[in-house]
């Protein structure tokens, strides 16, 4: 009885492996088909015959070289002042006790149930009458500050032990330096992993971009793919696919160069329950 | 001034997560403004990007909003009315309820078996967990593209496969019955490695000296699970419900770049008919109306979901 179940454990782990992999093979097989023949619809694991220009063609005409940088502008942007809005949030709602402390928390959790359609349009028609409708301040300004950021952060922020945050104090550090030399530090799973969270999900994002940018020197790499893929090009599948994989290729490389952070630091939300 | 009792707070072993231990928190000596002053940056901005955004559209959604500048006309509840007697949106509305049962049931008891047999994965364990997470990292249009060359009529992976065995090809998202599951398909793909990788965090909270309490016991398997496991995993539970509730209803790339809700609306889901009403035909109100209907059942859900389970934290 055991040994059937050990069995089917192993049946569905492989299959679920195999699943999950296979959408990105197949992206990176066709991406490297000739566009015409016979061994782009072959159904051998490896094609034929091997062609390298498509990733080339999809380069120049997705437009790829601005959208990459835009891409890459606009996540770090991102980042960067969610970082700097999160971790004071954070450290104040987990280390501090002050009037109004439960309320504030519960307004950053209630932030996670508003969908963002409730805030789309009127974010939208305030950026385009304070003048920022198509740029990349419009791309990055909705999202200064995160709620499950703030969440995480606090989470393991708690954990800290109360003895170090009483040594500190005892050795005469204010609060800003608290803050900078010790939870910082001691808080870095839970940035490591609200970072990479907070890149795959801006690196990604396609609704925003495509209220906002109009103009292609801003537009960033899903939109520039959703854009090449409604052209005429729709039926250029190893084009698609090659630019497919450039895309996607940033976002998965961070992952797996950093993913045993990633898991460690995604427990946080949980362990204080 | 008091000084915090230091000692008090038993060991992490001795600890069971979830229990809602209350951290000693450092009593401040006086009042002081730093707390606020920590926490201004980030309330400003959800002050100015989430409620006042979320406060404008509520009150946008009970008046008629001409294109250019000129006075709201008050409406009432007309907005909500043509917005629940739009067969197209009844449709949206009716095909994201189909879309979340399907999608976050099944990724989440998947989820939950894949998290359970990761654990007991031996040395090659790492590869086989990264394989299973990769999904949740990529972006969605790009596999929305690759899906949508699958699931192509001609030369597309699943109508060759079909062929293998002799059946006729069939066109996956340009018919109305296909349309949607092949949509959730995709979204499950996604979905279970999301649950997945929660699941797989939320059980290394779990201390070991309870498996070895367990295995001393004798708790093993089904028993262990549900007696045991489960309870520990509540407050995961309950988080990757959450994140998958909102993101069932919130889902927009697969079905913007797959189908863009097509045929005749058969896989229109909320968001697709939200950008459609309000950013293709400029009927600001009514979108509005749609967001806050859609916000009541969120609310709704996370209601009941709250009164299932009294323990969770404030």
């Amino acid at each position: 009885m055991i040994r059937l179940y050990k069995l089917l454990g192993l049946v569905l782990g492989a299959v679920a492996v195999i699943l999950a992999l296979f959408p990105f093979y197949w992206m990176l097989r066709t991406a490297v088909a000739p566009a015409d023949g016979n061994a782009l619809t072959g159904l051998s694991l490896i094609p034929a015959e091997l062609d390298l220009s498509n990733f080339a063609r999809a380069w120049d005409r997705a437009n790829l070289g601005s959208a990459m940088l835009n891409g890459i502008t606009v996540t770090l942007g991102i980042l960067l002042l969610q970082l700097l809005t999160c971790i004071p949030a954070a450290y104040a709602l987990a280390r501090f006790r002050f009037r109004g402390a439960g309320v504030l928390l519960g307004l950053v959790l209630a932030c996670l149930l508003i969908p963002s359609q409730a805030t789309l349009i009127p974010t939208f028609v305030g950026l385009n009458l304070l003048g920022l409708g198509d740029t990349k301040i419009g791309l990055v300004l909705p999202f200064v500050t995160s709620a499950i950021g703030i969440f995480m952060l606090r989470q393991q922020m708690l954990s800290i032990p109360d003895a170090i945050m009483e040594a500190a104090r005892t050795d005469g550090l204010g609060p800003l330096r608290t803050l900078i030399s010790v939870v910082v530090p001691m808080s870095a799973p839970s940035i490591a992993a609200f970072s990479m969270l907070s890149i795959f999900t801006h690196w990604n994002d396609y609704l925003w971009p495509l209220l906002v940018a109009r103009s292609p020197e801003i537009m960033t790499p899903p939109l520039t793919l959703a854009i090449f893929q409604n052209a005429d090009t729709g039926f250029d599948y190893p084009a698609l696919s090659a630019a497919a994989a450039i895309v996607t290729a940033p976002v998965i490389i961070l992952f797996l160069l950093a993913q045993r952070h990633f898991v460690r630091g995604m427990a946080g939300p949980e362990v204080a329950g | 001034m008091t000084t915090p009792v230091m000692n008090e707070r038993p060991s992490l072993d001795q600890v069971v997560p979830g229990e809602g231990l209350a951290p000693q928190k450092p009593r401040a000596p006086k009042p002081s403004l730093t707390p606020y002053l920590l926490l201004l940056p980030a309330l400003l901005a959800m002050l100015l990007f989430v409620y006042g955004p979320a406060l404008l559209s509520l009150i946008g959604s009970f008046f008629i909003i001409p294109l250019s500048k000129g006075p709201w006309k008050f409406a009432g509840l007309d907005n909500y009315e043509s917005v629940l007697g739009d067969p197209l949106i009844q449709q949206a509305a009716w095909n994201t309820l189909v879309y979340s049962v399907a999608t976050i049931i099944p990724s989440m008891v998947l989820g939950l078996l894949l998290a359970l047999l990761m654990e007991r994965v031996g040395r090659m364990g790492w590869l086989a967990k990264t394989a299973l997470i990769l999904p949740m990292t990529a972006n969605m249009v790009a596999m929305a593209v690759v899906f949508k060359w699958i699931f192509a009529l001609q030369g597309g992976l699943a109508n060759q496969t079909l062929a293998i065995v002799g059946l006729a090809p069939f066109n996956w998202l340009e018919e109305a019955e296909t349309s949607l599951p092949t949509v959730i398909l995709v979204g499950l793909w996604r979905a279970t490695s999301l649950c997945t990788l929660l699941f797989m965090a939320g059980l290394t909270t779990i201390p070991g000296s309870i498996h070895e309490a367990t295995a001393v016991e004798g708790i093993r398997g089904f028993a262990k699970l549900r007696t045991i496991i489960l309870p520990m995993l509540k407050p995961t539970v309950v988080f990757v419900s959450v994140l998958s509730i909102t993101g069932a209803a919130q889902v927009f790339e697969i079905v913007h770049v797959m189908t863009d809700g097509g045929p005749l609306g058969s896989s229109e889901v909320a968001m697709t008919a939200a950008q459609r009403v309000g950013f293709e035909y400029f009927r600001v109100g009514e979108a509005s109306a749609m967001s806050f209907t859609l916000i009541a059942i969120l609310l709704a859900i996370g209601i009941i979901g709250r009164g299932r389970s009294p323990k969770e934290e404030s």
